[in-house]
């Protein structure tokens, strides 16, 4: 028998019946429970694989090997990944083994992937997997620093990773959670647990630009800040969740408890060009008025409205970033955030980087109560 | 000037007169052909002689009139730089080398040569000022000159004539001629510093606007504003308009100016300050309203 068009189309209208009638019938069994035979598995891997090396064509890898971006990452990963990614020291949960697929450990695989993949990864996530996109839009920066950790992976062991993922907490030997964190005087045990992973229960940070120093800055700043990332009119896929859940309240309560804490009395950051800080200086104190950039200092010196932040002493590199999200448009903030919008855009890199490095170099300013 | 253009008016319309007459003469007095040596007489003489002869001294007229048109003023000089999308403005008086600076607005003195020196730092624009003197380009890295002597007192409106960008139509100013002694006061004031707030509400103001960082780009000659970006609002209060020249200067209009900035004029470097509460907003404009 000769297979013509007709005989063609019958055949696939057919073909689709019997697929409606098998989606309607419920025979086929969706159950997680149920697992994938070996050939499916074989094929969404396959396919998977593909569609990340097709997407990521094209994706410049900036330079992953500086600390702050690993420290960056491991403490989101200890929150955000390890839950069902596991970590050294710390086994999946029992509940992400029985998703279909298992949610992978994650060092055998690190290394199948080029950079700019896993960023792919990361950033938007894999459909059907329960792998979930970032939660923050435009901060690539942050994803980045999530790959920078994972790169570092397979080198740790147990106590490494604690020391990365929580600081000083791992440092002095105290178990992760739960108690430890009772002697904190009026703020909430466990929201400032989380915190202090990253920022340090000084709100020091932990002495690199990983993290901006919360100490010396006002309640009403830190406040507005928190419940700008609870309220995602600040973008960050690390801050957004991890203040997520925490009622307002409390909130402010974290707010108070750094405000109260005591900035160092140095400048942060290893010894500055003196000839960037100087150009520096010149941006902070002057502006640069053809350009149309007003005076750093003229908003953030010392007579300045509460929730506009401290900036004398705090890390050089956050500072740089936050400017280049402001200029790019991705950062958002308190309700006055655009008044920097519209100053960073007349910013070029050299001047962001002058500007930082100056601000950096000033001794930090106490907060007023 | 006026001279020129009367002189032009005339001989146009005698020339005028001419040539329908010719033409009249041609086809109604005597409609027929002319000889030879008429014709080739009225083709040189007409066509090439009389139109060189008139051409030529007219050219020589006016270009003896030019000196007069750049001859320098009577020592008061105005630069005034055309920015998106409004005007800054000095006031160079004679002898004195500190400039008295305001904005959007110009004040000059009757009946006095007035030197202006015009620039732009960013685009091209052009002022002009309808009934006082034709259009002058304001042009980056360059300056350009424009000598008014006003013959008038009055408030005239001046405009910027060069398409300049998204608000190029709200970049507006005022025009005011005073006679020589209230201009002369009206400069004492203006170079003096601010006088510092009277009333509660304005002191308020002061200090918002000291908070919030209006001093990044506003002076505030007598305060701790000293930002070079905006425009200076050291006597704000007594300007013929806000926001140059599109809002009336009344305290509602400085409210709403602060608070939509960018919803106003599209495109502008001031930030709109929705986030404040009308009350401060409120107090703003009063501290504003009062820099007289």
């Amino acid at each position: 028998m000769r297979i013509g068009i007709k005989e063609l189309v019958l055949i696939l209208a057919a073909l689709a019946a019997g697929g409606l009638l098998f989606a309607w019938s419920g025979i086929f069994n969706i159950a997680a429970s149920s697992g994938h035979w070996a050939i499916t598995k074989w094929f969404l891997h396959y396919t998977m694989h593909q569609s990340v090396e097709t997407h990521a064509m094209g994706i410049e890898t900036p330079p992953l090997d500086d600390i702050a971006m690993v420290q960056r990452g491991a403490g989101h990963y200890a929150t955000g990944c390890a839950p069902c990614h596991g970590a050294p020291g710390t086994e999946r949960s029992p509940v992400a083994l029985e998703m279909t697929p298992h949610p992978p450990t994650l060092v055998p695989h690190i290394e199948v992937f080029e950079p700019r993949e896993l960023f792919w990864i990361v950033k938007n996530g894999v459909k059907y997997t329960g792998m979930p996109a970032w939660a923050g839009h435009e901060r690539d920066d942050e994803v980045w620093s999530v790959v920078a950790f994972l790169l570092r992976l397979d080198e740790l062991d147990e106590a490494g990773y604690r020391e990365l993922a929580h600081g000083e907490a791992a440092r002095r030997g105290e178990p992760l959670d739960g108690p430890v964190l009772a002697a904190l005087g009026g703020a909430p045990p466990e929201p400032l647990a989380g915190c202090a992973r990253c920022h340090g229960r000084d709100g020091n940070g932990r002495g690199t630009g990983a993290f901006p120093r919360l100490s010396g800055q006002s309640e009403a700043y830190l406040l507005a800040s928190l419940l700008a990332y609870a309220r995602e009119t600040r973008n960050s896929g690390i801050m957004t969740p991890a203040v997520s859940g925490i009622g307002e309240g409390e909130l402010a309560r974290l707010a108070a408890h750094y405000a109260r804490q005591a900035p160092p009395d140095t400048g942060s950051g290893p010894a500055p060009d003196e000839e960037l800080v100087e150009q520096g200086r010149r941006i902070a104190r002057d502006g640069v008025p053809v350009d149309g950039v007003p005076a750093c200092l003229s908003c953030h010196g010392e007579r300045r409205r509460p929730v506009y932040p401290a900036l004398a002493g705090q890390h050089a590199d956050y500072l740089a970033g936050q400017l280049r999200l402001f200029r790019d448009g991705g950062r958002g903030g308190t309700p006055f955030a655009h008044l920097m919008e519209t100053v960073a855009r007349r910013l070029d890199d050299g001047q962001i980087e002058a500007v930082s490095a100056f601000l950096a170099s000033l001794p930090p300013e106490h907060a007023t109560p | 000037m006026a001279e020129l253009f009367w002189l032009m008016a005339g001989g146009a319309a005698l020339i005028w007169v001419l040539v329908l007459g010719t033409a009249f003469y041609a086809t109604r007095v005597r409609p027929r052909p002319h000889g030879e040596h008429v014709g080739r007489m009225l083709i040189l003489g007409g066509g090439v002689a009389f139109p060189l002869v008139v051409l030529t001294s007219l050219l020589i007229y006016g270009l003896a009139l030019m000196p007069e048109l750049r001859a320098p003023g009577d020592g008061l000089k105005i630069r005034v730089s055309g920015e998106q999308w409004w005007w800054r403005v000095a006031y160079y008086r004679p002898g004195s080398d500190a400039p008295v600076h305001a904005a959007n607005e110009l004040r000059l003195p009757l009946g006095q040569r007035v030197e202006l020196e015009l620039d732009s730092p960013d685009v091209i624009h052009s002022l002009w000022i309808p009934p006082l003197a034709g259009k002058v380009d304001m042009i980056p890295g360059r300056t350009t000159r424009l000598v008014l002597e006003p013959t008038r007192t009055g408030t005239f409106r001046g405009v910027c004539a060069e398409f300049c960008g998204a608000s190029h139509a709200l970049m507006a100013f005022m025009v005011e001629v005073m006679e020589p002694e209230a201009f002369a006061a009206w400069l004492e004031s203006e170079a003096a510093p601010a006088r510092p707030a009277k009333d509660a509400l304005a002191r308020q103001g002061a200090d918002l606007f000291l908070e919030l960082g209006c001093g990044a780009c506003h002076t505030v000659r007598g305060t701790e504003a000293r930002g070079p970006v905006g425009p200076d609002l050291t006597h704000v209060g007594s300007r013929l308009s806000l926001a140059a020249g599109i809002m009336p200067n009344e305290p509602d209009a400085f409210a709403r100016w602060i608070a939509e900035a960018e919803e106003i004029k599209p495109g502008s470097r001031m930030p709109s300050f929705n986030m404040l509460p009308a009350r401060e907003l409120d107090a703003l404009a009063a501290w504003l309203e009062s820099l007289q």
